[in-house]
């Protein structure tokens, strides 16, 4: 049935998707951006990481909604974040635009959720992905970098871990 | 491979780790001896890491021996840092790559068919693509009831004593509300004269017309066809499929794929100006209602002015019709073609006639159109 009701346009659509754009900005472009992003999406949910998922918010696959939980043994521990995922037009050339959407008490996230991280930013490289995205922020809530921090209060108490894991645990909300 | 032979020699420094300066080389494997490589491993080592598709005119970093598809590199390298995607190693241009046509050889060796490795991979996405994507699921449910219910409605009519008048040259659209199309056939049929209005009503609702209407259609119009003309009748209604010309018209302009029933010796041109219509109908918005278009029936050519004016401009100049021809060309319709005979000689297939449309080229929209062609015989 689905063949029979093709539309020829939207054939025609999906071929050119299929070429790659090298160009950024036309419509081949996109369908390239929107192929990789269903792979992505096809090996994560594959994968079956624990602590991290990733979802397209809605029908839109450009803007997507990730969980991390605080990994074991740091003070981040039995919290889960959610967060948001932007992926401009340009990806993976360009980095996403990731935000912390639950409130995030941590050296590097300010109170509108951004994220200090050098891999969003100058370090961006094709190669990483929504997994590694992911999983780096997770790693950087145990390990954060105190040198440049976007939350001074965080990154003072960071030193008092057990005043941090308190004030963490009190202010945290879904 | 960068074989670690002359670490001693000063001329060329390589950055090797402890790993690679101790490891002994791999024998190479003479003999016979198959060794077996798992699909997924396989795929990983003949993926693009950027576009995470096959390999495509593999490029490899010339010092970090990392591959990535021509063109994923090349826009990578002018939007990025010059530096290896993979490991970071600088990259100042695209000399710090080669061309690997080797590994282009082996990937066409071990999938000999890349169109149909390709086609593969767009019907895994497009699974996992229908499963996320409700909206996608439920729009093409709803083209298949459509299809369905046009089906129906055909066989319906095949049965049923034929009823319609066949001279008049009667569009209905199948796609949009009830509200738009019924202005629409009262705009755009271009009916003959001597019509009364209370016959354009029930050929609107075409599928039902035999239930209410039969009777006064039947009387009203020209004297009770010959048996020969009935038959002829049952053939001489056609289906069309009419989409937006895929390669002349952007996808965000019209991309309405229109179901339209109409009699078979209505024209090319007929069609155009139902299109127009149709469009500029659509382009006026349904913020407006439907009340503007009752008013001003066209019978006469008397279109009002003011808001009506878009639609009196309307002419079956501004759009061209196309038809698919069997080399997946797109060739013009001449307009003064009836929709037969342009069944008969590109079609001949027994399923709707498939149609496509665009704005004419260089075509300004003429301040006084040409009057409309009188509907075909009466």
């Amino acid at each position: 049935m689905a063949s029979q009701n093709m539309d020829p346009a939207a054939t025609a659509a999906s071929s050119t998707a299929a070429l790659k754009g090298s160009e950024s900005g036309g419509s081949a472009a996109r369908g390239s951006v929107t192929k990789r992003l269903q792979q992505e999406l096809m090996t994560l949910m594959m994968s079956g990481d624990k602590g991290i998922s990733a979802f397209p918010e809605s029908d839109n696959l450009f803007k997507w909604v990730g969980t991390i939980d605080g990994a074991q043994g740091t003070v981040y521990e039995g919290l889960r974040y959610r967060l948001s995922l932007e992926f401009p037009a340009g990806y993976p050339y360009q980095a996403p635009r990731v935000k912390f959407m639950t409130p995030c008490f941590h050296p590097n996230v300010d109170d509108q959720g951004f994220i200090c991280l050098d891999i969003l930013k100058d370090k961006w490289s094709a190669l990483y992905d929504v997994r590694s995205i992911l999983l780096s922020i997770q790693s950087l809530l145990g390990e954060p970098n105190n040198e440049s921090p976007l939350n001074t209060a965080a990154a003072e108490l960071w030193d008092n871990q057990e005043g941090f894991k308190a004030h963490l645990h009190l202010t945290f909300q879904k | 491979m960068a074989a670690p032979v002359n670490i001693q020699t000063p001329s060329k420094t390589w950055e090797l780790s402890l790993y690679e300066l101790h490891r002994s080389p791999q024998e190479a494997i003479m003999d016979g001896t198959e060794v077996a490589v798992s699909p997924r491993s396989l795929h990983s080592e003949l993926m693009c890491p950027i576009c995470l598709d096959m390999l495509k005119n593999t490029m490899t970093t010339k010092e970090c021996l990392h591959r990535f598809c021509s063109d994923c590199i090349v826009t990578a390298l002018r939007s990025g840092n010059k530096e290896c995607p993979t490991c970071r190693k600088k990259l100042v241009s695209r000399r710090s790559l080669r061309r690997d046509s080797n590994f282009d050889a082996l990937i066409s060796k071990i999938y000999p068919s890349r169109d149909e490795y390709e086609a593969h991979q767009r019907r895994v996405l497009e699974r996992l693509n229908r499963m996320h994507n409700k909206e996608a699921l439920s729009s093409s449910i709803e083209e298949g009831l459509r299809q369905q219910a046009r089906y129906r409605s055909e066989r319906n009519h095949r049965v049923k004593k034929p009823t319609q008048e066949s001279d008049n040259t009667t569009f209905s659209g199948g796609e949009d509300n009830v509200d738009v199309r019924s202005h629409l056939s009262h705009d755009s049929t271009p009916h003959p004269r001597c019509q009364t209005p209370s016959e354009a009503g029930p050929s609107r609702k075409r599928p039902r017309a035999s239930d209410d209407g039969s009777g006064a259609e039947a009387d009203s119009g020209s004297p009770t066809p010959p048996l020969r003309r009935l038959k002829e009748g049952l053939a001489s209604e056609i289906e069309l499929v009419f989409r937006p010309h895929p390669q002349l018209v952007n996808s965000q302009d019209y991309n309405q794929t229109r179901y339209v029933k109409t009699t078979a010796n209505a024209t090319v041109d007929h069609l155009s100006k139902y299109l127009a219509l149709r469009i500029a109908l659509e382009d006026r918005g349904q913020e407006e209602g439907g009340k503007a278009e009752e008013r001003e029936g066209e019978s006469g050519g008397t279109a009002g002015g003011g808001e009506g004016s878009s639609l009196s401009n309307v002419s079956e100049k501004q759009y061209t019709i196309y038809i698919m021809t069997r080399g997946g060309q797109f060739s013009t319709l001449n307009g003064s073609l009836t929709l037969e005979l342009v069944n008969e000689k590109y079609w001949k297939v027994r399923k709707p006639l498939e149609l496509y449309y665009a704005p004419t080229k260089d075509q300004q929209q003429p301040q006084q159109p040409p009057e409309p062609k009188s509907p075909p015989s009466i």
